[in-house]
């Protein structure tokens, strides 16, 4: 395959394996461009976070190469540490020193010259909304709080490829929304590449151009979310009739919009259920159907494949977690698209 | 350039933490004091027993000990908190940023030296006002000083080796009770010639004797053949700052 554009990640047969332990990552292969967001979704331990630490230079790859911003990860790893940012799993901050006082740290770290540091110190933690807490010290931040500076932190040296490994985990609704935005407004207005893990099905799918889903450190899938979702099936609609007794009604009416392709998941109890063969675009006929026929619904609702089809599909499980960010996730427009304000605020 | 300003931030954030945090600057204060006080004031009677000559007095004698133990140990507690950074997962962002990670041992090693300094001021000013007698020029006191120097780089070195090749502050006493036992098996209470049987045999192969009967001579007026103790406090500078690189591949190879 050729591309015309050098990529931002490119990985051939990438393997780690730990002593006494399966093969962390096992053979993946992707290729990710620039200024795309590419969502790495998995359950815990399906190496997703060994993965990020071998793009990231914190650990050798046993196989295989990989190269971040056209620099080879073990043998140019100076080099490409010049050209990312990384918020790991765990926000590394120490809770004695300042988020003003991290921002001195870092832009040391990354030899920004001494004039410049104070005022890309202060732009970014004002980007982050931590401006009112730029002089206290991070031991006393929330979550959300920590995360966002950990944000800014990875973005002090204004890198090209941003790695984000799970960032939103343990935020509340309003903390993942902002991050979101954020991570959105990166790619969208600024071109970086974002490599985001996640176990969140609705993360990946809100905010990703491409997702990879992998499981026991090898790549089951790969592709845009909708066609990800595309290779499951056509949507499905659910009906139950506000009369039981006309479920036979209903059932014959929804056949004729069915794709006949056996089962759907979601009929339950009273409802009656089909797989739409004209997509969700149908849903319309279904309901002048329903109406011609007389027949008075309770309930009607469309069902959109969910990456969590898509996980369950590759792999014969659901994705862990998914219960729980389902729980925790917020409905936010899609933060791909640019915001009303034209400011992504976090 | 990239490597002085990782060295420098690195160092900058150890001592604003050190400086400002009283769980870690009492003790590196009161430790030394505690010594200086126990040996030079509760064992002065020492100096009265037989061959032992030493013409700047028990409390000159003494304070080249606590001097040299407390540049150690100011080595030994910087590998502390280094050991608590790769612990906590902060190692890993000085891993992230820094394009040669040895800068981040640099950085360590600096604010190990100023810590160093800083108890160094404390101490010699302490010293000064019971009546320490300098009986040494100012060449003789910067070769003292330079020789605890080297003795605070060797011990942290050790430390860094130790915190990078098991990221845990669990392995703490690993860095500490080698130290202690190389300190505490050098003529500490009285010259090596007054030494006998175990400890004298231990003390004569053991390289901080060396230092430390220099650093004697050397408050004293006396340093003529600094060779051997520069020579075997350098030799441990070299050796420790290679097992501190190589601590830093293994850390390298672990994820940070």
């Amino acid at each position: 395959m050729s591309h015309e554009h050098p990529a931002s990640i490119e990985i051939e047969g990438l393997v780690k394996e730990f002593k006494k332990g399966p093969r962390a990552v096992d053979g993946i292969d992707l290729r990710v461009d620039p200024g795309e967001i590419y969502g790495f979704l998995g359950p815990n331990g399906a190496g997703k976070s060994t993965t990020v630490l071998m793009l990231t230079t914190l650990l050798p790859p046993d196989e295989g190469t990989a190269r971040v911003a056209g620099y080879e990860v073990r043998r140019d790893g100076a080099r490409v540490r010049e050209n990312i940012g990384a918020a790991l799993q765990e926000a590394a901050l120490d809770p004695f020193l300042t988020a003003r006082e991290h921002m001195r740290l870092q832009t040391a770290l990354h030899g920004l010259p001494k004039a410049e540091r104070r005022k890309r110190g202060d732009s970014l933690i004002e980007r982050v909304g931590l401006g009112d807490a730029a002089d206290r010290k991070v031991g006393g931040y929330s979550g959300g709080m920590k995360r966002r500076l950990d944000l800014a932190l990875a973005l002090v040296h204004g890198p090209r490829i941003l790695f984000l490994d799970e960032p939103t985990t343990g935020l509340d609704i309003q903390s993942r929304t902002a991050l979101w935005e954020e991570v959105a407004h990166l790619a969208r207005d600024e071109g970086v590449t974002v490599f985001l893990t996640t176990q969140y099905l609705e993360e990946a799918d809100a905010l990703a151009n491409r997702v990879g889903i992998i499981d026991h450190g090898r790549i089951v899938a790969e592709g845009t979310p909708e066609s990800l979702k595309a290779e499951i099936g056509e949507p499905s609609v659910e009906a139950v009739p506000s009369d039981p007794e006309r479920r036979g009604d209903v059932a014959r009416v929804l056949e004729r919009f069915g794709s006949g392709d056996g089962e759907c998941p979601h009929a339950i109890d009273q409802s009656i259920a089909v797989r739409l063969k004209g997509g969700d675009a149908s849903l319309v006929d279904v309901v002048r159907a329903l109406d011609r026929e007389g027949i008075e619904v309770a309930h009607l609702q469309l069902h959109a494949p969910t990456l969590d089809d898509v996980f369950l599909a590759k792999t014969g499980r659901t994705l862990e977690g998914s219960g729980q960010s389902d729980a925790q996730a917020p409905a936010p427009a899609d933060p791909r698209e640019p915001a009303a304000s034209g400011a992504a605020t976090a | 350039m990239r490597f002085r300003s990782v060295t420098l931030g690195i160092a900058w954030r150890t001592l604003h933490n050190f400086f400002r945090n009283p769980t870690l600057i009492v003790p590196a204060l009161l430790f030394p004091l505690f010594f200086f006080t126990a040996f030079a004031g509760g064992l002065s009677r020492v100096s009265e027993a037989p061959g032992f000559d030493y013409a700047a007095g028990y409390t000159a004698f003494q304070f080249v000990f606590v001097l040299l133990q407390a540049s150690a140990f100011g080595g030994v507690f910087t590998g502390f908190g280094m050991a608590r950074d790769f612990e906590s997962g902060f190692g890993r962002r000085m891993m992230l940023a820094a394009p040669g990670r040895t800068a981040i041992i640099a950085g360590y090693a600096l604010s190990a030296l100023v810590r160093a300094v800083f108890i160094w001021v404390l101490l010699t000013a302490i010293a000064l006002a019971t009546g320490m007698q300098v009986g040494g020029d100012a060449v003789d006191l910067v070769g003292l000083y330079a020789l605890a120097a080297i003795v605070n780089f060797a011990a942290m070195m050790w430390a860094a080796g130790i915190a990078l090749r098991f990221r845990s502050l669990q392995a703490g006493p690993l860095m500490q009770t080698p130290t202690f036992l190389i300190l505490f098996t050098a003529p500490v209470y009285v010259p090596v010639d007054l030494l006998s049987g175990w400890v004298e045999a231990v003390a004569r192969v053991n390289p901080v004797t060396a230092i430390i009967e220099e650093g004697r001579e050397l408050i004293a007026g006396g340093g003529a053949d600094a060779l051997p103790a520069f020579g075997a406090a350098a030799a441990l500078a070299v050796l420790l700052a290679g097992w501190a690189l190589l601590g830093l591949r293994r850390a390298e190879a672990a994820g940070g």
